[in-house]
């Protein structure tokens, strides 16, 4: 099952960055800047992920504090490391293409504060994770800051939409082939997120059983 | 609420008077607060001495770390002799504990800003041009979001021997942007033709900063004071 997934999620990733390169392409407004337009492929699909993956760790949050059960906590956990992973990517993307486009890696402007928020939330969370050792704190107090953080998520999102920014309006494509790669990259990133989850829940299980046993 | 109201007098003096007798945060916060403040100001005087734009990030800097020292205190005061055990086990709902140690913790930071803000304002030679009214309200909500965030996740820090909580701050990020732009649209630094254009486009003027603030500060107390049960079970 976990196989299929992952050989899905591949397949998927490697027909849209080919489209990405090809009938999906980007025209560039200037020249020598078309790599950088394409770019649009990862880093819009990441941010819809990081998002995403955000929701899961509110609902898992939420979820724990009502039944306590572990597995919430580890999809939780799971989560997060994921959002991290995408707000990264999201981070970095945005980056490369900001240096050509607006000639600086980073500017104070709303959407690029809340990515940069984004990817602070998430790695305060993995640190918070590290920090504490007994396993029912750290599920407890886990799930209370992934519920406050993600209060957080709604309110930078909607201040950077209603703002004018110098950050490009959210994309419209002319072609048909170039919606298909867009819709197809979001598949594939959203995919590859489910995977990452899934396989950190299942580490992240087998570590507790194995501290169980140990004791 | 006759109930509530006894409870949470009992809990809020409590704390309230061991602060002012002991003094055990008080004269820390003040300490660091001018050390943070100074520092700043020094640094402004080496890059051409554009003062009034340093002096809001300095109140706030200030603020944030002063606050933190304050609010670590909330939870291990009661640590001695397993306080924190009597409290939760007391015929009170632990939405009350929250209230009444949060009041401790916004009186105590209105103090230290009391103390510390004349010393900004003589430091980097800005003044609120007679607006002293919106100053403390921007101070004030400040104070709110600061204190609710970091009086819930004092209590965590009695789970882990760190400073964790300083990781906690993170949280409080997107409210330091319009409480920043607050001050320096009342200290005069943006003039107010400029406000709601470019990069400052995220807070707009004025009074769409301080609706920011008072929007994070009403989901923050209210989150904080749902959650807090949690983070106190036993």
């Amino acid at each position: 099952m976990r196989r299929a997934l992952f050989v899905l999620t591949l397949v998927i990733i490697l027909v849209s960055t080919w489209m990405a390169f090809t009938i999906g392409e980007v025209v560039p407004s200037e020249a020598n800047v078309t790599v950088e337009k394409n770019i649009v492929y990862v880093h819009v699909p990441s941010a819809i992920c990081t998002a995403l993956c955000l929701v899961v760790v509110l609902v898992a949050g939420i979820c724990y504090l009502r039944t306590g059960k572990d597995q919430w906590d580890r999809l939780g956990a799971a989560s997060a490391e994921a959002a991290l992973v995408f707000a990264t990517v999201l981070n970095v993307t945005g980056s490369i293409f900001a240096r050509p486009f607006w000639n600086t890696w980073w500017a104070p402007s709303p959407r690029l504060i809340s990515s940069a928020i984004l990817w602070f939330l998430c790695v305060a969370y993995m640190i918070l994770r590290t920090n504490i050792q007994n396993p029912r704190h750290r599920a407890r107090i886990c799930a209370v800051f992934g519920i406050i953080a993600f209060l957080d998520v709604p309110m930078v999102f909607v201040t950077a939409r209603l703002m004018t920014d110098q950050h490009i309006d959210n994309v419209r494509f002319e072609t048909a082939a170039q919606s298909a790669s867009f819709g197809l990259s979001i598949l594939g990133i959203v995919l590859l997120a489910a995977l990452l989850i899934w396989l950190k829940t299942d580490i992240l299980q087998s570590k507790a059983k194995l501290e169980r046993d140990l004791t | 609420m006759n109930y509530f109201w006894l409870s949470f007098k009992a809990i809020f003096f409590k704390d309230i008077v061991i602060e002012l007798r002991a003094k055990r945060v008080l004269p820390t916060m003040v300490v660091l607060g001018m050390l943070i403040v100074w520092i700043l100001r020094i640094s402004c005087e080496a890059a051409s001495g554009s003062t009034d734009i340093m002096g809001p990030a300095a109140l706030w800097i200030a603020f944030l770390f002063a606050g933190l020292l304050a609010q670590e205190r909330s939870f291990t005061t009661e640590q001695h002799q397993d306080c924190i055990y009597g409290l939760l086990l007391a015929p009170v709902d632990v939405g009350t504990i929250f209230l009444a140690k949060l009041l401790v913790n916004i009186v105590v930071l209105c103090i230290f800003e009391i103390i510390i803000v004349p010393v900004v304002l003589l430091f980097f030679q800005i003044s609120p041009s007679g607006r002293w009214l919106d100053l403390t309200i921007v101070l004030l909500l400040g104070n709110i979001g600061i204190s609710s965030i970091g009086t819930l996740f004092s209590a965590i820090v009695q789970f882990s021997s760190s400073l964790l909580s300083i990781i906690v701050l993170v949280i409080l990020l997107p409210m330091m942007i319009p409480a920043t732009f607050a001050l320096l649209l009342l200290f005069g630094a943006i003039p107010e033709e400029l406000a709601g254009t470019g990069a400052l486009a995220f807070v707009g003027n004025f009074k769409t900063a301080v609706a920011y603030m008072v929007v994070f500060d009403a989901i923050f107390a209210v989150a904080c004071w749902l959650l807090f049960g949690f983070v106190v079970q036993e």
